[in-house]
């Protein structure tokens, strides 16, 4: 039912800049959308827009078919009944109230029965793990903790929509793995959408159905995770995503292949060029190959460092004037100052203009 | 149309409203007045216009500035009080910074004994009426020049005090000093104890001497404090009353403010506003170079301040001297004065110190033109003149600090909620503005926008009202400055979470924002509580005989030689506000030393 519908959306604070700029978005009904930037890319603004704590300067914004925002007409749904709760980053727990007052507090304000909010409060209570901490104030609580509290605080209004601003950042590193997996439990199973904030790629890509790549306040790309990441639709997308970051290599290309230090790579189908391009290729770390023997098809390379992770060996690798880096797991690892032979191997052609726009 | 009205409701926030409502009500009560005053500078008033030849009243002139600044009585009226105010502002401010500065340091770096009673006790001088010690100067070091009885240091050694150590600029300076060092004895130890040792220690690895990590280090470091200090210690000292009519009358010593306050309410007002104008002018230029040569530079200071924890210089066997001595020093500027005003209230003949001297009547006796100085007043705790005036002073201190704590619980809130804006910026400006202007020339502003009905609003003169206005305006800024804190604190999200589940701006409020707050908001008001109770010269020139504060019947008997009668009111008083700030800490854990300072 709710599918949320931006608009030409644009939000700017002060007269020369825009945290937002016309931004069109249809978020799916049930997805696990992620708003991914990095800081400053108007994520949270956009958030907060969705929410009603924000007032757009331009453009519309529909709920579930529902206009609840709207420059043009002056429509407007106040954030409390846009039926959507908000998780903030800093939890904005009351620090006063104790955890069950902080849970039950807008149930009591919406003068909620008594029975009614016992029974919400023991189911929230039970699905996040708060039995024990009930009569606690926050502050006694650990972050996790906090952040439960905060997550059960919204769970008991029963939203149709979830937004959470950055939730896992102010989270150790375990700690945060452990509420990954729980948040997309919580997403199976009350069947809620969720739109998530992080300026964190890896989170972005485990987490989600679908990611929305901000940039300076524009959209990049709007697709499923596995999509961005094969396909990236300009060379910041390509950047973004991917650890370690994507190698960018100068190639040239011509209608039936690219030409990459003297090294030919064929194209899937010919493409129309007139003259030979100087194109920007992108080969992420798995996608390149490692040899001790001399092979056809590859280029001398040079080991710089040695970067092992326990799980992967990635190396710094010196190739036709630019350090690349590489993963490479099979045979013997590989030492500093190794010579090498490099093979591109990509799963799929990440080619960019000089305007840094995927062609192909 | 309906559209746009539609539109004009999303945006109508209530920080909209407050802050439109505070920024009017502001202009109305600073900024307006403000002008008014500077426009009775160039009319002829009432009493005026025999002194100036075919006037009529309001006519427009230029007599009172000629009288003020060029002709032959302008050294009397203007330069020769300007002098005064200067010299004393100054020594006071150096003395206090040397004092406070001084101590702070002891309690900081040193390894100074009993350091949390020290830092206690140290901040009590400000607490008391700036004019108690002037008082008590009186009491022990008053010689035959204003009567017969000398004072207890006469009584004690034989010795009479020369006019220029018992009156005048002399006294001024040091009693102005001893109550204002404690801003210095906050700012300074502040900034020291925000010092990270690592700036220090690193100083120490290339081989800097101590004095040289001194000279070079933490001096610098901690300058903008000391800047801070000395600037409002000045400012202060400027707009003070008490002191300089109590020490300067007697010797006919004026500063600008016993001028502009004789003018004033005597024969010439026109030359009184003036006074005032002079004294806002200086207090603005004052705090305006704080802004330009601190302000700039006051955040180093604080960027430091997780810093690790720093070695104390040990005093050796300088310890228990330096210990004594500062015991002795706070001992003989807060027992000492306070032990002088009781004896004195307990002396019969006033200047006779001897057992059968002894006597309560100051206190509990009967009306008598007979006993002791015969007055013909009754006992402190039997006069109803006296009771009234300190059922008045506690009924004003209640009422302004309910006033201005609402005041800074929501104007606080507008500000920080339209941080960065525009109106934000205006409404924070316009509620600092009080803070420039020295008090005694506050109430002379109010004083000209509301002697006299002006449109809808009649004449407030005499009324409580006015003094309730007057006293919010003045401790405004403290009370804003606090709510802001309190909201910075607090954060938006704490806010908007409870909006997102439908919370209105009035349960906001009532349950989210002032509980969790409800400590520094108290300590808000307990401020102007204090500053209420012992405030005269921000009220001197608008009580009337019929609503008398409690220090300003003091200042009544003052004028009258009645001084068991005054002593007995400040001790009163004194012990009222210490009580109150001693049980404030107890039951809310605030700390008066956290709302004072710049």
């Amino acid at each position: 039912m709710p599918d949320i519908v931006l608009d030409n959306v644009s939000k700017s604070f002060t007269k020369q800049t825009h945290a937002v700029e016309n931004l069109s978005l249809t978020i799916p009904d049930g997805s696990f959308t992620t708003l991914l930037g990095p800081s400053g890319c108007g994520k949270t603004t956009t958030l907060r827009m969705i929410a009603g704590l924000d007032l757009p300067t331009a453009g519309e914004i529909t709920i579930g078919g529902t206009v609840v925002f709207s420059e043009k007409s002056g429509a407007f749904v106040h954030p409390s009944k846009r039926n959507l709760g908000l998780v903030f980053q800093s939890y904005a727990l009351w620090p006063h109230l104790t955890v069950k007052e902080n849970i039950i507090f807008g149930l009591e304000i919406n003068s909620v029965d008594k029975p009614e909010v016992r029974a919400r409060l023991e189911k929230v209570a039970t699905a996040l793990r708060l039995d024990s901490l009930l009569d606690r104030y926050t502050n006694e609580l650990s972050g996790g903790q906090q952040q439960r509290v905060a997550i059960a605080r919204v769970l008991i209004m029963e939203p149709s929509v979830l937004l959470l601003d950055e939730p896992l950042s102010n989270l150790d590193a375990t700690l945060r793995m452990e509420m990954r997996a729980e948040l997309k439990r919580l997403h199976r199973e009350t069947g809620a959408t969720i739109i998530y904030v992080t300026h964190d790629q890896l989170e972005a890509l485990t987490m989600s159905t679908h990611i929305a790549l901000l940039s300076a306040g524009e959209l990049q790309q709007f697709a499923a995770p596995l999509e961005i990441y094969e396909k990236p639709t300009n060379q910041f997308a390509a950047d973004f995503l991917g650890s370690p970051r994507i190698n960018f290599v100068t190639a040239s290309l011509t209608s039936d292949s690219l030409v990459w230090g003297g090294l030919k790579i064929a194209l899937p189908g010919p493409v129309n060029v007139n003259a030979p391009q100087e194109v920007l290729l992108g080969l992420r770390a798995e996608e390149l190959r490692l040899d001790r023997v001399a092979q056809k098809d590859a280029l001398v390379g040079r080991i710089l460092t040695v970067l092992p992770t326990g799980a992967d060996w990635f190396y710094q690798v010196e190739v036709a004037g630019q350090v690349l880096t590489i993963r490479h797991n099979d045979s013997v690892p590989f030492s500093y100052d190794d010579s090498v032979y490099v093979q591109p191997r990509p799963s799929s052609l990440k080619v960019f203009d000089d305007l840094g726009r995927a062609i192909l | 149309m309906i559209m746009s009205l539609r539109r004009w409701r999303i945006y109508l926030t209530p920080e909209r409203i407050l802050s439109i409502c505070f920024i009017g009500l502001l202009a109305y009560l600073v900024v307006i007045p403000l002008f008014m005053m500077i426009h009775e500078t160039f009319i002829v008033h009432p009493l005026e216009r025999f002194q100036i030849p075919g006037s009529k009243v309001n006519d427009f002139t230029l007599a009172h500035w000629y009288r003020f600044f060029v002709s032959d009585s302008a050294y009397t009226f203007f330069y020769r009080p300007l002098l005064n105010t200067l010299i004393i502002s100054f020594g006071l401010s150096i003395l206090a910074l040397l004092i406070g500065g001084g101590l702070a340091w002891l309690v900081v770096r040193t390894d100074l004994p009993f350091k949390a009673t020290i830092s206690n006790w140290a901040v009590v001088p400000y607490i008391l009426p700036s004019w108690t010690l002037a008082l008590a100067w009186i009491s022990l070091f008053k010689n035959d020049r204003i009567g017969g009885e000398r004072g207890i240091f006469f009584a004690l050694t034989g010795f009479e005090t020369p006019d220029w150590f018992a009156y005048g600029l002399f006294p001024i300076t040091i009693t102005l000093a001893l109550h204002y060092f404690p801003f210095a004895f906050l700012l300074i130890g502040g900034a020291l104890r925000n010092i990270d040792a690592q700036l220090e220690e690193s100083a120490s690895l290339v081989g800097a001497s101590r004095l040289a990590i001194i000279r070079r280090i933490t001096i610098p470091l901690i300058l903008p404090s000391i800047m801070a200090a000395f600037l409002l210690s000045f400012a202060r000292g400027l707009g003070t009353f008490g002191t300089p009519a109590f020490l300067g009358g007697p010797v006919r010593e004026f500063v600008l403010s016993t001028s502009l306050y004789g003018n004033l309410i005597g024969q010439r007002p026109g030359l009184g506003y003036l006074a005032a104008l002079v004294m806002i002018l200086i207090g603005m230029l004052v705090l305006y170079m704080d802004h330009k040569m601190v302000g700039a530079r006051r955040s180093f200071v604080t960027v430091s301040g997780k810093g690790s924890r720093l070695s104390l210089i040990q005093l050796g066997r300088w310890r228990w001297v330096t210990t004594s001595l500062v015991v002795l020093f706070l001992f003989s500027v807060i027992a000492v004065p306070l032990v002088a005003l009781a004896i004195d209230t307990v002396m019969l003949i006033p200047g006779i110190y001897a057992w059968d001297n002894l006597t309560l009547h100051y206190w509990i006796g009967e009306a008598s033109y007979s006993i002791g100085l015969g007055t013909g007043e009754a006992g402190i705790l039997q006069n109803s003149q006296i009771l009234m005036a300190l059922k008045n002073t506690f009924t004003l201190a209640f009422v302004v600090a309910l006033v201005t704590g609402l005041m800074g619980v929501l104007v606080g809130y507008a500000i920080v909620k339209r941080r960065g804006t525009f109106i934000a910026k205006t409404l924070d400006q316009m509620s600092f503005l009080p803070y420039l202007i020295p008090s005694i020339a506050l109430g002379a502003t109010l004083l000209a926008m509301f002697a006299v009905p002006r449109g809808p609003i009649p004449s407030l003169h005499g009324s409580f009202l006015l003094l309730v206005i007057v006293c919010s305006v003045s401790a405004l800024p403290y009370a804003v400055k606090a709510g802001i804190s309190a909201m910075r604190q607090i954060g938006d999200e704490i806010e908007e979470a409870a909006l997102m589940v439908g919370a209105s701006w009035w349960l906001r409020m009532r349950k989210i924002i002032v509980p969790i707050q409800k400590s520094t908001y108290f300590a808000g008001m307990l401020l102007p509580f204090i500053s209420v109770t012992r405030e005269l010269s921000l009220v001197i020139l608008l009580v009337t005989p019929t609503n008398q504060l409690a220090t300003t019947i003091s200042l009544l008997f003052t004028d009258r030689g009645w001084y068991p009668y005054t002593n007995g009111i400040v001790f009163l008083l004194t012990i009222v506000v210490v009580g109150c700030t001693v049980l404030s800490r107890r039951v809310m854990g605030t700390s008066l030393a956290k709302g004072l300072g710049g």
